[in-house]
């Protein structure tokens, strides 16, 4: 083989192999499953505020991943993962709670923090904390310090003991326990939030299955 | 020259045998596949689904019955099975096996011949390259900015477990598979391995293996890392019940290769072949191969605790079920520091062989080289709570440990004073394999260096852990391991093609690998010492910089892997002809004619001294 | 044969790796202490120390070895295509392996009793009234404790000069408790407290990142830490929500 044959070689081998590679990494990137974004909804009567309204369900029947519950019907699951706020914003966050609960692994996260005022209004009542043997789950929310993107949002949500039952989509389950409360986000950014309390599978620490999949009990937060 | 070869060719094809003679790698598929849907069925029925250990359950069966399918479908029981019935195979069924007279169908087969067997090793080790570098530019392209962009952190996960078994896998067979099996039995003056069948049994449960590995991305949720950390092995789901059947299985191929591979040369060696008379590279495939029988048993036996715990629901690595998760990391590092000398020697041994050949001058201190080897074997079996001097386990052990780890660089130094006392004042012959060599030299002395500071304890409470980790075993294992692998290649193609590799093209190939090297793990090195950790998804933006430098050597190393295997590709069958001993070398493996015909040898060759005179009066000091 | 037979022409090698030695030395004295994040404890001034003498030691040999490796390339290599003459049959020379083998015994030796000396300062507690604080890693939130006092917080404060003793743990799987500007770390394990020690002298912010792998949002398991005068310190501590 001559000298330019050769140079035709290493392009060809380069040009084929890293197209096909690149192809491969659109494939995947395309086949990697986006949740549909749930926007914050502009607050008509204030302004730079905005509402947002999640669910914690114990099944995946009545969220985002369909009626038929996705491949884990069985696994608990927010509602909606993919959460778009815009920045410098005071974001109102109600959460209904439809699942049952129990021990935090860490007592720490029955506090309400870094929501504005420190507090949540649970069930109509304003309070700083709650009962950390009866919890169903949580919302906690980060971001990365070192890039003043720093944002720690913390709040308990409490067991479901209604019993009076509703039927969302395909699952059956008794009226929610509902959770409100504020913060204001800061620069754009993606944080990330997940449940710190142990409702996955597994026998240590039970941070397994839904836990640690993604899109059931942990997902993005988007500032714009 | 090719008047053996040309006999065995049109030598007539034994008759009968019926489907036995038929088998190959597709029924091998096909009878996987069905042995797997077989144990599947069986698990999904007879099981109870509201076990929670139940996905699993099902999950091990399916493996199981894969890898007995995969070995039915090869054939691999149909020697055994006649030899049980009293009808043992003949002369003739024997040669059969071997492939005679079967063209180039014999590499899809169970082919017991050595050189099959190490071509078939030699395209293992480049799918499984591919397959490991494919994930490594996935999760380069992942990190060229911070953020989740191109895939999700579970993806993510998903791909430095697979990636880092996938590479540590091919890495393993990269030098003892292909030049292993084919040129150490021809050094040995042999006419085939000691155990014909079980080598063919090690390549094709290689084959096996790999492919359950590969399946595991499919199956997902592998949230472990590929040491399979305990107790976090323990909330990944089914993907890590075909990762840890898939490290078992393929610890099965290693040991039978390396009984085959120490038993060839104990009992095979021809008249006059005295271990002093060993070609060096002999030595470094038979030391990495004991080696490999002390380490992978922990290897196996680790994964088939946490697949028991899985399954079982035992508690050897579960805390609240009074296990310890560092019993896992002690096993597994057991394990885990060996097997990178597993992996190194046999390049060692290669490099010592072609800077010999290369600079025309025997191999400074033969015996050095021997014993360097062989003392680095046994201090690896003595340095693995290294990997462990921040988990908080046993303290007090830290001293003994940071003293054989630092032991480690006495053997290590002697490498490179046996391969520059070979150099030194000889004839460089600057062809492809040198150039390897020499790349191997630079890398190898950084990741050396950068091995230190890991050593001492202090400093490794500050960069366990992180990118700087990363970094250093990549100069270990892309730096050194593979260039000493691709300069093998090099070195040892013409003898299994007739041709060259393509040294353009090699040329090309190597300044794209040497460059990339250098820009993607310096920067890792300084995003190491920045304090980024390792198996981030995501990162700070103090990291930006070095990450993007990272990713861009990483693709520039990827186009000059891409060059290779066009060069390989190119010059298998049109390279420039080679003849039988191109380089002028005086081991067995160059004596004999290219191809090189089936037993190797007309008449056993007699043995009256080492390879390495190269003509000139010995000069004594 | 080779042109370089005479013992003169070896002087360039010397200069090579004299060169090297250099550059190498100079890049172990100004590296690290560039590289690596602020220093703000008395642990992490020992830790860039020790890198700083690690490299210059190395450098003489790494040199040696380059700078023999340019000058075979430059003054050994073969030109032409046709196969080299033989080289000088030198196969052994007890000489140069003894020496090799004393030298790098010797630097080994003198590794590990810098490694020992170090580790015992490393690990060392002054024992004088050290602030205890309780850490706990889950996935994938770090939470301190200050014992005595009902504090507890996701950001880490200490006070400056004062000894600072971490009992570290975890209540899922194994986390690793780094604080990269302290040169400090540990694993958090379950059902296990591993203790370390450190003094923070400097003022400032720093980061506390997970360096074990801990599944899913493992590169999200980060915090961040102030170290404040000991006044700070008693008001932040003051200022606190106390728990039960």
């Amino acid at each position: 083989m001559n000298r330019s044959k050769s140079l035709g070689v290493a392009l060809a081998s380069v040009l084929l192999g890293g197209g096909a590679l690149a192809l491969a990494g659109f494939a995947l990137a395309s086949a990697t499953p986006h949740q549909a974004a749930l926007n914050c909804v502009p607050s008509q009567s204030a302004a730079n505020t905005c509402s947002l309204n999640l669910s914690t369900f114990p099944d995946s029947l009545a969220g985002e991943h369909g009626k038929t519950g996705g491949d884990h019907p069985d696994w608990v699951s927010y509602a909606n993962d993919n959460l778009v706020v815009p920045a410098n914003t005071t974001v109102d966050v109600t959460i209904d709670q439809y699942d049952s609960g129990g021990s935090l692994n860490n007592a720490f996260f029955d506090q309400v923090m870094g929501t504005i005022g420190g507090t949540a209004t649970i069930a109509g009542k304003t309070v700083s904390s709650v009962d950390p043997n009866n919890v169903g789950h949580t919302f906690t929310l980060r971001g990365i310090p070192g890039s003043d993107k720093m944002l720690f949002v913390s709040v308990p949500l409490p067991a479901d003991s209604n019993t009076q039952a509703v039927t969302i989509g395909d699952g059956s389950y008794t009226k929610p326990v509902v959770v409100q409360f504020s913060f204001k986000t800061g620069s754009k950014g993606v944080y990330e939030w997940n449940c710190e309390f142990p409702c996955g599978g597994g026998r240590e620490g039970e941070f397994g299955q839904a836990m640690s999949t993604y899109g059931y009990m942990s997902g993005t937060l988007t500032v714009n | 020259m090719t008047t053996t070869l040309e006999q065995t060719k049109t030598a007539a094809i034994p008759q009968g045998g019926g489907l036995a003679r038929r088998l190959n790698m597709l029924t091998a598929m096909v009878g996987g596949g069905l042995v797997a849907w077989l144990f599947w069925f069986l698990a999904h029925h007879f099981l109870d689904p509201t076990s929670r250990t139940y996905s699993d359950e099902v999950a091990v069966s399916l493996t199981i019955g894969w890898i007995i399918g995969f070995w039915l479908g090869i054939g691999a029981f149909i020697a055994p099975l006649r030899w049980v019935t009293g009808r043992d195979n003949t002369r003739a069924d024997d040669l059969y096996l071997a492939g005679q007279g079967q063209g180039t169908s014999r590499y899809w087969k169970f082919t017991t011949d050595h050189k099959v067997v190490g071509v078939q090793y030699i395209v293992m080790t480049m799918v499984l390259l591919g397959a490991g570098g494919i994930l490594a530019m996935a999760i380069r392209t992942e990190l060229i900015v911070p953020g989740n962009h191109f895939v999700n952190q579970q993806v993510y996960n998903g791909f430095i477990a697979v990636h880092g078994m996938l590479m540590i896998l091919a890495l393993i067979v990269a030098v003892a598979g292909p030049w292993g099996n084919f040129v150490v039995p021809i050094m040995c003056g042999a006419r085939d391995m000691a155990f014909p069948r079980l080598n063919a049994l090690s390549l094709w449960t290689l084959v096996g293996a790999a492919a359950l590995l590969l399946t595991t991305l499919a199956v997902g949720s592998l949230t472990m890392g590929w040491v399979v950390l305990e107790p976090i092995a323990d909330q990944a789901g089914i993907g890590m019940d075909f990762f840890a059947m898939a490290i078992i299985v393929f610890t099965v191929s290693t040991t039978v290769a390396g009984v085959n591979i120490i038993c060839t040369v104990m009992t095979m060696r021809t008249k006059g072949m005295s271990l002093a008379r060993l070609p060096i590279f002999v030595w470094g495939a038979i030391i990495a191969a004991a080696l490999g029988l002390y380490a992978f048993p922990f290897f196996s036996l680790v994964e088939a605790q946490t697949l028991v715990d899985r399954t079982f629901s035992t508690s050897f690595f579960v805390a609240s079920g009074g296990g310890a998760g560092w019993l896992q990391a002690n096993l597994f590092w057991l394990m885990g520091h060996p097997e990178v000398y597993v992996i190194l020697l046999p390049a060692v041994g290669a490099l010592f062989e072609i800077s010999s050949v290369m600079a025309r001058k025997p191999v400074f201190s033969y015996r050095t080289a021997v014993a360097a080897m062989t003392g680095l074997a046994g201090l690896s079996i003595l340095v693995w709570a290294h990997h462990m001097f921040t988990t908080g386990w046993a303290p007090t052990l830290g001293g003994p440990f940071m003293l054989t780890t630092e032991l480690i660089s006495i053997p290590t130094g002697l490498f490179f004073l046996v391969l520059i006392g070979t150099l030194w004042r000889g004839n460089i012959w600057m062809k492809l394999p040198t150039i390897w060599m020499f790349g191997f030299i630079a890398n190898f002395i950084i990741a050396g260096v950068t091995g230190i500071y890991l050593s001492d304890i202090p400093l490794d409470d500050q960069l366990h852990g992180t990118m700087f980790v990363t970094a250093h075993f990549h100069y270990v294992f892309v730096g050194s391991v593979l260039f000493g692998a691709v300069s093998a290649l090099a070195f040892w193609f013409p003898k299994v093609t007739g041709r060259f590799l393509n040294e353009f093209l090699g040329r090309i190939s190597f300044w794209l690998v040497f460059i990339g090297v250098q820009v993607t793990f310096l920067a890792m090195f300084v995003s190491g010492l920045k304090g980024m950790p390792r198996r981030y998804s995501s990162y700070a933006i103090i990291f930006e910089h070095s990450n993007f430098i990272t990713t861009i050597g990483a693709y520039i190393i990827m186009a000059g892997m891409l060059v290779l295997l066009g060069a390989v590709i190119t010059s298998w069958n049109k390279g420039e002809p080679a003849g039988p001993n191109p380089w002028h070398a005086n081991s067995l493996e160059w004596m004999v004619p290219t191809p090189v015909p089936l037993e190797n040898f007309d008449v056993l060759p007699v043995i009256t001294e080492d390879p390495y005179n190269y003509g000139e009066e010995l000069v004594r000091s | 044969m080779s042109t370089s037979t005479n013992k003169n022409s070896y002087k360039g090698l010397y200069w090579i790796w004299a060169a090297l030695t250099v550059v190498g030395i100079l890049i172990g004295l100004y590296a690290p202490a560039w590289l690596m994040p602020r220093s703000m404890s008395n642990n992490m001034h020992l830790t860039v120390l020790t890198m700083v003498v690690f490299s210059v030691a190395a450098a003489p040999v790494a040199a040696g070895v380059y700078a023999t490796a340019l000058f075979a390339l430059r003054h050994w290599a073969h030109k032409g295509d046709d196969v080299p003459a033989p080289g000088p049959q030198v196969r052994e020379n007890a000489v140069v392996v003894t020496t090799w083998l004393v030298v790098s015994t010797v630097l080994t030796v003198f590794l590990l009793i810098w490694g020992l000396g170090a580790l015992a300062v490393d690990n060392g507690s002054n024992g004088k009234n050290p602030l205890v604080v309780d850490v706990t890693g889950q996935q994938w939130v770090w939470s301190f404790s200050y014992p005595g006092t009902h504090v507890q917080s996701n950001e880490l404060y200490l006070p400056v000069n004062r000894e600072v003793e971490f009992r570290v743990t975890s209540v899922d799987v194994t986390h690793g408790f780094w604080i990269a500007n302290m040169g400090i770390q540990v694993d958090a394990n379950v059902g296990t407290i591993t203790t370390i020690h450190t003094t923070p002298d400097k003022l400032g912010t720093f980061n506390i990142r997970c360096t074990q792998f801990c599944g899913l949002n493992h590169a999200f398991m980060v915090t961040e830490g102030h170290v404040l005068t000991s006044q700070q310190f008693t008001s932040w501590l003051a200022s606190q929500p106390q728990r039960a």
